[in-house]
């Protein structure tokens, strides 16, 4: 017997008391995950302004919190205890089992370094929540030297280490209480929330933050921090057995999602000794984890190739060896790959490498929304989110305890599911170095992820000092504010800051950045310019010499936000052509007056959807007058331009911050910017105007579309333009995940119909030049079943090939064509900088269109052959 | 109660010849005496004053072998012997086990006559299927209150979650279902509509559109924002009170839909916002919903856009129906609306109908005791369809936990629908209903339809208030979830 079947084994006794179960899972839908893992140790704190920020990604029915990674004096024990010890969380939902458990179950087995009951605050009513938190009780724990004896000896264990061993006899002795104290009862008595080393999990019916203010988590610290925040679709909820993290031994994973095969799975793990006993398919994700990784000791690859399996176009993508493997694995685990929509974010203890992880893996048909962000320096950080806010709002949450953090990342990016390119996973370890540890971030396949590491940062918390240089700029600023038309103003600001910025000290950066907020301040008139000068400095990339990207715009962010700020507000009389509006102010909101033209809408206090949300009250602005708005301290808002009816040529609306699902869905003519990433869901059932995206956007982008333009500075997620009609006219300068253009049917583009123009370039992270990615298109699937429209790609090596296309051919591009795409590249390289000239030049020389572009239009339907025979013929 | 808009007024077959159950023969013998056209009430026999001949049968009208009786019986009446009665053999061909001959014919009788059909010898409250709702019965407990009909209320309200939103209150507890532009002829559209508003009740756009000429009854309207999302403009959703959310069809759960190109003609690619010609494809989910939290936002969008209006979500009928169904109210839906596999027209695959989702009486049920263990029956509108044919079943869907039902064959067939099941041909009904073809939307007006729609409703709700009065009910709202009220023929002692 190997020692898989040695472990396997071992199980049978404890596996037999398992009552029956249900076979149905409590139904629960996607919810808000997020995590962060940092080369310090920072409070709890900061995981609670990113678990306020997913509130609507849960209903307060199920929160939890996992934290891997202390400080011993924090918990009252030494080093090595921290190391070495099994940290045991017993949730008590009935007080008086306490005893017993520790009578039964752990006093007779474990020689016990610490315990003590987790302190919490005194009413749970007082933070509002309705179910009283659980009490835990941890212990600190190694098993008793002739009790590990015994058990080695019993299952013949004598082949494994004896760390192995004493991690299965932790299991096993947590398996039991659960069955006796969970399982086997109608009445929950008691329940093991997690039993790894220098790690905890902690869950409460309530919204995940809460469980850090009643377990007084504020100031306690860890490098690796993990909530969730669940949907729980049944009402009453009385216990927080079934809310995530779930764990089997030194890891803690939530999901996000749900899995179509919970009875396949379940069935696959009881035929491996594992019986899942919570009835959800996260505890079953957790179980298939340990059992690949702890007792199958795969390499985490391996986990996530079985998770996640490479397929279609992807899996002939793989080298030859890999191609052998992944077959391997996949004909053993197909069955218990996880089908369905799901995203597991995963916090690790990983003892035998000694280093902490975070890691996220996405399902194959990317159908969650997923986010990862890494910000390196004096100190790294590796986030991992459902939605983008909630990294931001991590981010500034962190640089208000340690300023060595900045409020923007300098990497955001998302994994394309069961890829040849990415494997669909990323994972941050944390190591041990001379200098304290260090972050590494790498895919499925180890290949590193990196930001520019020559950089520097602004240290914005310190006074500038000033040199001569600044009198130069100062008067070099001055002369280009004096510029009479406002547009070359804006143009030539820009110029002169984007060139010398190479030039520029930090301090100097920061003194032209504020020099030119001064004038939005103190002149009206030069308020429109600095704003556009800035937002274009933000929004292009551009060689910023030795100062970090991230860093710039975080010192650009500090005066844009000034520049807001300093609006009169709405209940102001002035001569201003900016009005500004914030939550409280909200109720005041009236026509424009005087020279007013622009509403500043402070959307910081603002809900994210419902009756209190800014977008209602946009709407009633623009019934009002108000044509122009700018919208800035967003934090996931939603539905940003819905609601306006038909008919708004002249509106547009400047989004800054983090945005939401939902901008410009139904517009009918308005022109909305945002100004950094967007989220899901924009422009469903847009019929007319134009949407400019100033980085990536999300999921199923121009779903159901009927017309109107779009602007992609970045990538798309997945499904862009699925089911588009009539003629909507994109422009995506990066690529998408999957699925592009899906049963589009956007007639012919020569007649009036809708294309896609696919670029397929991205920005150097550390000059911000233009360039090429491997293929436009790493998909398996683009324009499938499209019966419509066309896509222009930029594939000049045609890397594209037939597989791809589902129903779609390649055909020649003729001069209408490029007649009917080249003002649509104009207006790209008008807003983003990107030259149709960098475009058709290929190796550095520049190519006619017909050579680099490819276009895709839908296969004409092959008619059905009519078979003659109608079987009568002898 | 009906509405004081509602006036009953008889609308005879547009053919002269339905598919008679019986067919009356005049055979050469006849001498034209009349006597036979003076003793019929029912109008089989006609002699025109000044004419030769009597004319020939009216057999549609005849009221069979049970006449026989009846002093003024005709073939016993008639001096000659001429006359002679016998069943039809073609009706053996009208309907199925599901929709039965008789069921139909007491259905275009309810919508020629407004009332439900006198003659006994049609078994129209029951079909034949053997399973579903033909296994129901109702029970009459003896010793229930006198109460007067005038008394007795068929309202219910829409909107029970309080808050704020338009609260709508229909006068009969049904309305018509999604029939897409394109899938029906436009008179069918409008006539369903003006006949929702005679009703105050609602009809359904479909997913398809919603054209212009039904804005006079905007606040009777559905509409639907489905899948596809074709049509789907913030005005149209600006306009109505109500709109649906169609993940699922009952019909065909799972499966999406896909209009042929040479369907796709320039008024319904208008209407779509789509080029003509081209084929056009519902996904079969919502693409940007893969989650209940998803849902939730979906529902907030629309909401944003029409801060007045309900939200329903139509959904399939899955294991799992009564998760979805209290999904839905915390996601903030007025009416969950669940659509069973019975249903469906010509045009869903006969391998999905009735093979994928689980049967309506059974999900109501699930989907009533669900909510109201989570406490969140009082707050939401459930509303049944899928194979609703008569006001029995209505009833016994109520029995069962609705609150009320959306029918869609009924009223196709009030418009003289034979059920052929060649919908999906699109173009080519025999009867002008389910096509875009301008010959064929002619063969019947909107008036002609709109007072069958009237009349067959109003049957409807003459027997769900008879059922009422004898239940000892003065509102249909005190028969939601009464159970006890039903036995099942297989286990009844």
């Amino acid at each position: 017997m190997d020692n898989v079947e040695k472990i396997i084994g071992s199980r049978t006794e404890i596996c037999s008391q398992v009552p029956p179960l249900a076979q149905n899972t409590d139904e629960e839908g996607g919810c808000g995950v997020t995590g962060f893992i940092c080369s310090i140790p920072v409070t709890g704190k900061n995981i609670f302004e990113p678990s306020v920020q997913m509130h609507n990604r849960g209903n307060g029915k199920g929160g939890g919190i996992g934290a891997v990674g202390f400080v011993p004096e924090a918990l009252g024990v030494s080093r090595q205890i921290l190391d070495d010890d099994y940290m045991l969380h017993i949730a008590l939902l009935d007080a008086s089992a306490s005893a017993e458990i520790e009578d039964t179950y752990i006093k007779p087995y474990f020689k016990i370094d610490k315990a003590e009951k987790l302190a919490t605050i005194d009413d749970h009513r007082s933070i509002g929540l309705d179910v009283r938190p659980p009490d835990i009780m941890r212990y600190f724990v190694r098993v008793k030297e002739d009790v590990l004896d015994k058990f080695i000896a019993d299952n013949n264990f004598s082949s494994l280490t004896r760390r192995d061993a004493e991690d299965e006899f932790l299991y096993q002795n947590s398996f039991k209480i659960n069955t006796h104290y969970y399982a086997s009862l109608g009445e929950k008595r008691a329940f093991v929330m997690s039993h790894g080393r220098n790690m905890m999990i902690l869950k409460i019916v309530g919204y995940a933050e809460n469980v850090v203010r009643y377990y007084k988590l504020d100031d306690f610290k860890a490098h690796v921090w993990l909530a969730h925040q669940r949907y729980p679709t049944r009402g009453r909820v009385w216990h927080p057995g079934g809310c995530h993290p779930f764990s089997a031994l030194n890891e803690a994973l939530v999901h996000n999602g749900d899995f179509a095969n919970y009875q396949a799975i379940n069935e696959y793990l009881r035929q491996r000794s594992y019986y899942p006993l919570f009835l959800t398919d996260t505890e079953e994700a957790a179980l298939l984890l340990d059992l690949w990784s702890r007792v199958y000791k795969y390499p985490l690859e391996y986990v996530i190739e079985a998770m996640a399996p490479t397929s279609e176009m992807d899996f002939d993508m793989l080298p030859a060896e890999k191609q052998e493997l992944y077959k391997a694995i996949q004909t053993h685990h197909v069955g218990a790959s996880p089908d369905g929509p799901w995203f597991f974010i995963i916090a690790k203890n990983d003892v035998q490498n000694n280093q902490f992880q975070l890691i996220g893996i996405t399902d194959t048909a990317m159908l969650r929304p997923q986010v990862f962000a890494l910000q390196e320096g004096e100190v790294q950080i590796g986030l991992i989110c459902s939605e983008k806010q909630a990294i931001d709002a991590t981010l500034i949450s962190l640089c208000r305890e340690d300023a060595r953090f900045g409020p923007i990342a300098d990497k955001y990016w998302n994994a394309r599911g069961g890829s040849h390119t990415d494997g669909g996973a990323f994972i941050f370890s944390l190591q041990d170095t001379q200098n304290g540890k260090k972050l590494i971030c790498s895919d499925k396949f180890g290949k590193v992820i990196q930001t520019p590491q020559d950089k520097v940062v602004c240290d914005v918390t310190k006074k500038i000092t000033a040199t001569e240089e600044f009198k130069q700029i100062e008067d070099k600023l001055g002369t280009l504010f004096a510029e009479r038309d406002a547009q070359a103003a804006t143009q030539n600001i820009f110029t002169y800051v984007r060139d010398s910025v190479g030039g520029f000290t930090p301090d100097a950066l920061r003194f032209c950045i504020e020099t030119i907020a001064d004038y939005a301040r103190k002149k009206d008139d030069c308020k429109q310019i600095a704003i556009n000068a800035l937002t274009i400095l933000n929004d292009r990339r551009y060689n910023t010499g030795s100062i970090k990207r991230s860093s710039l715009q975080h010192v650009l962010k500090i005066s844009l936000d000034e520049i807001f700020n300093a609006t009169p507000l709405i209940t102001e009389t002035s001569n201003s052509r900016f009005s500004q509006i914030d939550f409280d102010s909200r109720d005041q909101l009236r026509e424009p007056q005087n020279n007013e033209k622009t509403l500043v809408i402070n959307a910081e206090h603002f809900e994210p959807e419902g009756d209190n949300c800014d977008a209602v009250m946009i709407v009633k602005a623009f019934k009002l007058g108000w044509k122009r708005f700018i919208v800035y301290k967003y934090r996931g808002q939603r539905f940003t331009g819905c609601g306006f009816g038909p008919g708004t040529p002249d509106v547009r609306i400047d989004i800054y911050g983090a945005s939401g699902d939902y901008i410009a869905s139904g517009i009918d003519g308005m022109e909305i910017y945002i100004h950094g990433n967007a989220q899901d869901q924009l422009c469903q059932i847009m019929k007319e105007g134009k949407l400019v995206v100033f980085g990536d956007v999300g999921q199923t982008f121009m779903y159901g579309a009927k017309g109107g333009s779009a602007y992609i500075m970045g990538n798309a997620a997945g499904r862009p333009l699925i089911n588009a009609v009539g003629k909507p006219r994109v422009v995506i300068n990066g690529t998408a995940l999957d699925y592009l253009a899906e049963s589009f049917m956007a007639g012919d583009p020569l007649k009036g119909g809708g294309f896609v123009i696919l670029n397929g370039i991205g920005f150097d992270d550390s000059d911000g030049s233009i360039r090429e990615y491997d293929s436009p298109y790493p998909g398996s699937n683009i324009f499938s079943l499209a019966s419509g429209g066309a896509i222009y790609v930029r594939d000049p090596q045609k890397k594209l090939v037939d597989e791809q296309l589902n129903g779609g051919e390649f055909a020649a591009i003729t001069d209408a064509d490029w007649d009917l795409i080249l003002p649509y590249l104009e207006e790209n390289e008008n807003l983003f900088g990107i030259k149709i000239e960098r475009l058709l030049t290929v190796a550095g020389n520049v190519r006619t269109p017909q050579a680099v572009y490819r276009k895709i239009i839908p296969k004409k339907a092959t008619a059905h052959v009519v078979e003659d025979d109608d079987g009568l013929e002898e | 109660m009906k509405p004081s808009t509602v006036k009953i007024k008889k609308m005879p077959s547009r053919f002269k010849h339905q598919v008679p159950k019986y067919k009356v023969v005049r055979s050469s013998a006849c001498i034209s005496c009349g006597t036979c056209a003076k003793a019929c009430p029912y109008g089989v026999h006609e002699r025109t004053e000044g004419h030769n001949k009597v004319k020939p049968p009216i057999d549609y009208k005849c009221i069979g072998f049970e006449c026989k009786n009846n002093d003024f019986y005709c073939v016993a009446k008639c001096p000659r012997k001429a006359l002679s009665l016998t069943l039809n053999p073609m009706y053996e061909t009208l309907g199925d086990y599901r929709w039965t001959a008789d069921m139909i014919t007491a259905t275009w009788i309810m919508a020629e006559t407004g009332y439900p059909p006198e003659r006994k010898d049609l078994e129209y409250n029951t079909g034949n299927s053997g399973g579903g709702f033909d296994k129901l019965r109702l029970k009459f407990p003896a010793g229930r209150p006198k109460v007067d009909k005038f008394e007795i209320s068929t309202e219910i309200p829409l909107n029970r979650r309080n808050d704020g939103r338009a609260e709508i209150v229909i006068s009969t507890p049904v309305y018509g279902g999604g029939m897409s532009f394109g899938s029906v002829s436009l008179p069918t559209m409008v006539s369903k509509a003006r006949n929702a508003t005679i009703w105050n009740t609602f009809t359904c756009t479909g997913e398809g559109g919603y054209p212009e000429v039904l804005e006079p009854y905007d606040n009777h309207v559905i509409t639907q924002v489905a899948t596809g999302l074709f049509g789907v403009r913030e005005e149209t959703i600006q306009r109505v009170k109500i709109i649906e959310f169609k993940y699922a069809q009952g019909a065909k759960p799972g499966l999406g839909g896909h209009l042929l190109g040479e369907k796709n003609t320039a008024s319904v690619a208008r209407m779509r916002e789509a080029v003509k010609g081209t084929s056009l494809f519902s996904p079969f989910p919502f693409h940007s919903v893969y989650s209940i939290e998803d849902h939730k936002k979906h529902i907030d969008w629309i909401k944003e856009i029409n801060p007045h209006a309900l939200v329903s979500v139509k959904v399939s009928t899955p294991n799992d129906v009564d998760m979805v169904a209290v999904g839905s109210y915390y996601a903030g839906a007025h009416i969950i609306h669940i659509d069973g596999g019975y249903g469906g027209t010509g045009a869903a695959p006969d391998i999905a109908k009735k093979n994928i989702a689980m049967p309506i009486e059974y999900a109501i049920t699930k989907v009533h005791n669900f909510l109201r263990d989570e406490g969140a029956r009082d707050a939401i509108t459930l509303i049944a369809s899928g194979g609703i044919r008569t006001a029995h079943d209505l009833v016994k869907a109520i029995c069962l936990g609705a609150d009320g039902a959306v029918i869609g064959t009924a009223e196709m067939v009030s418009l003289e629908c034979v059920r052929c099941g060649n919908c999906e041909s699109g173009r080519g009904c025999a009867r002008g209903i389910a096509s875009t073809d301008s010959e064929l939307a002619d063969l019947f007006n909107e008036e002609w339809a709109t007072q069958r729609l009237t009349n067959m409703y109003h049957a409807w709700n003459i027997q769900l208030v008879e059922i009422l009065q004898k239940l000892g009910m003065k509102s249909v709202r005190e028969l939601v979830g009464r159970t006890d009220l039903l036995e099942h023929i297989d286990y009844s002692k």
